[in-house]
């Protein structure tokens, strides 16, 4: 009998033999000893662990193959599912890695986004030119990776087309954020190309509201909530890897849905 | 044998530690407000968004904690005699069975997404307010937007 959790369209199995040399590094001892204490680990929650670095090397390089392979499945073309207007949730869900109460608001008259790396023109912008480039909206799922989700109408500028006006090399692997509360966040071209990736203004057809990111945020239907950072005040096109708050903390870096 | 005592030293360490979490729920990001702040000035610092009151009916209303427990339901959003906008909410009760409305003035909660919370008041203070009567009550008409305060998931 077919398996019932078995999906409608299997992943390729090229991607196993393309990661061949990747999974043959992985030590075999790591593996099991990673495997030991997760299940320790999951006994002891509560408790202070001390983890061998092997461990942690190993399940490290397992995250990072899982980023390759999700980065393999990406189809560049295939959109997310979109919703109706009136399944919007007003005002959306906050969240940040701090209370409310710590969100500090940005002037956005003096408020300006710089652009560096790999782009020929990096004049910083500033709301109004951001706001006379061409606008597209969407209606999404915010996804968290903690499990929870709704539905929010969000409009601005294409990522993609931002990075066309900059004259960014869209070959460079990855597409970099910093933000005015420190939490530096990053995606990698295909994604940011993508046609559900916005530089978003407004939420709801409104500007958005200080505690969701004004002026400017990043939101992309193709990643989980945290690859979507808010207050943006600055890009960077680059071929480094610039990680981000989360990642740096053991979070897959990929994180695509 | 030592590594199995340890296991179980751990796990009532755990059952400690979530426990004293729950004690502690009283007061969730600066709720209810220190002494000398009233319930608004403390609501105004969790940056108030418009919500509309008809989108409020129905939501469910959270406890500030990891477990989220679920308080209540809200039935219908009222002015007071004081002009003062309460939420009454079917409060307690189990399966369904058992709930009373009580007023929680709508200062003392917050939004989380498509749910609410009361941040200013715990479970046992909830216990003792009176059962909501809706005379010398107004209600709300759904098209209206108020503003409330907002809190970031507590898990």
């Amino acid at each position: 009998m077919r398996s019932p959790f078995r999906p409608d369209v299997p992943p390729d199995a090229a991607v196993l033999d393309d990661h061949k040399p990747l999974i043959r590094s992985l030590d075999r001892r790591g593996l099991i000893r990673g495997g030991l204490s997760l299940g320790a680990l999951v006994m002891l929650t509560g408790c202070d662990v001390k983890r061998p670095e092997a461990v942690e090397s190993a399940l490290l390089a397992i995250s990072r193959f899982n980023d390759g392979v999700q980065a393999l499945l990406f189809d560049p073309n295939k959109l997310a599912p979109t919703y109706a207007a009136s399944m919007i949730l007003r005002p959306p869900k906050f969240n940040a890695y701090y209370d409310v109460m710590d969100v500090k608001p940005v002037n956005g008259v003096t408020w300006r986004l710089e652009v560096s790396g790999l782009v020929a023109d990096k004049r910083a912008w500033t709301l109004s030119d951001l706001q006379a480039l061409p606008q597209t909206s969407m209606v999404i799922k915010h996804i968290c990776v903690e499990g929870w989700s709704y539905i929010g109408g969000w409009t601005g500028v294409p990522l993609r087309l931002f990075l066309e006006r900059v004259g960014a090399d869209l070959r460079a692997k990855y597409v970099a954020f910093r933000t005015a509360d420190n939490y530096p966040s990053s995606i990698d071209m295909a994604s940011a190309l993508h046609p559900q990736t916005l530089l978003a203004l407004k939420y709801g057809g409104d500007t958005l509201a200080d505690p969701f990111g004004y002026p400017l945020r990043l939101r992309t239907a193709v990643k989980l909530g945290y690859k979507n950072p808010k207050w943006v005040t600055a890009i960077e096109v680059t071929n480094k890897y610039p990680g981000g708050y989360w990642e740096s903390l053991g979070f897959p870096w990929f994180a695509g849905i | 044998m030592a590594s199995l005592r340890l296991l179980v030293v751990c796990g009532m360490l755990a059952v400690a530690v979530a426990v004293a979490a729950h004690a502690q729920s009283a007061t969730p990001g600066g709720m209810p407000p220190p002494p000398g702040m009233s319930l608004a000035e403390s609501a105004a610092m969790r940056f108030p968004q418009p919500v509309r009151v008809g989108d409020l009916l129905g939501r469910e209303v959270l406890r500030p904690v990891e477990s989220q427990d679920i308080l209540g339901r809200v039935r219908r959003v009222v002015r007071d005699r004081n002009g003062q906008i309460m939420v009454v909410i079917d409060f307690g009760g189990f399966l369904g069975f058992g709930s009373r409305p009580i007023a929680v003035p709508v200062d003392a909660m917050v939004l989380l997404g498509q749910d609410m919370e009361i941040v200013a008041f715990t479970p046992k203070q909830l216990q003792q307010f009176p059962t909501f009567s809706p005379s010398g009550t107004t209600d709300v008409p759904d098209d209206t937007v108020i503003k409330v305060g907002l809190a970031k998931p507590s898990h």
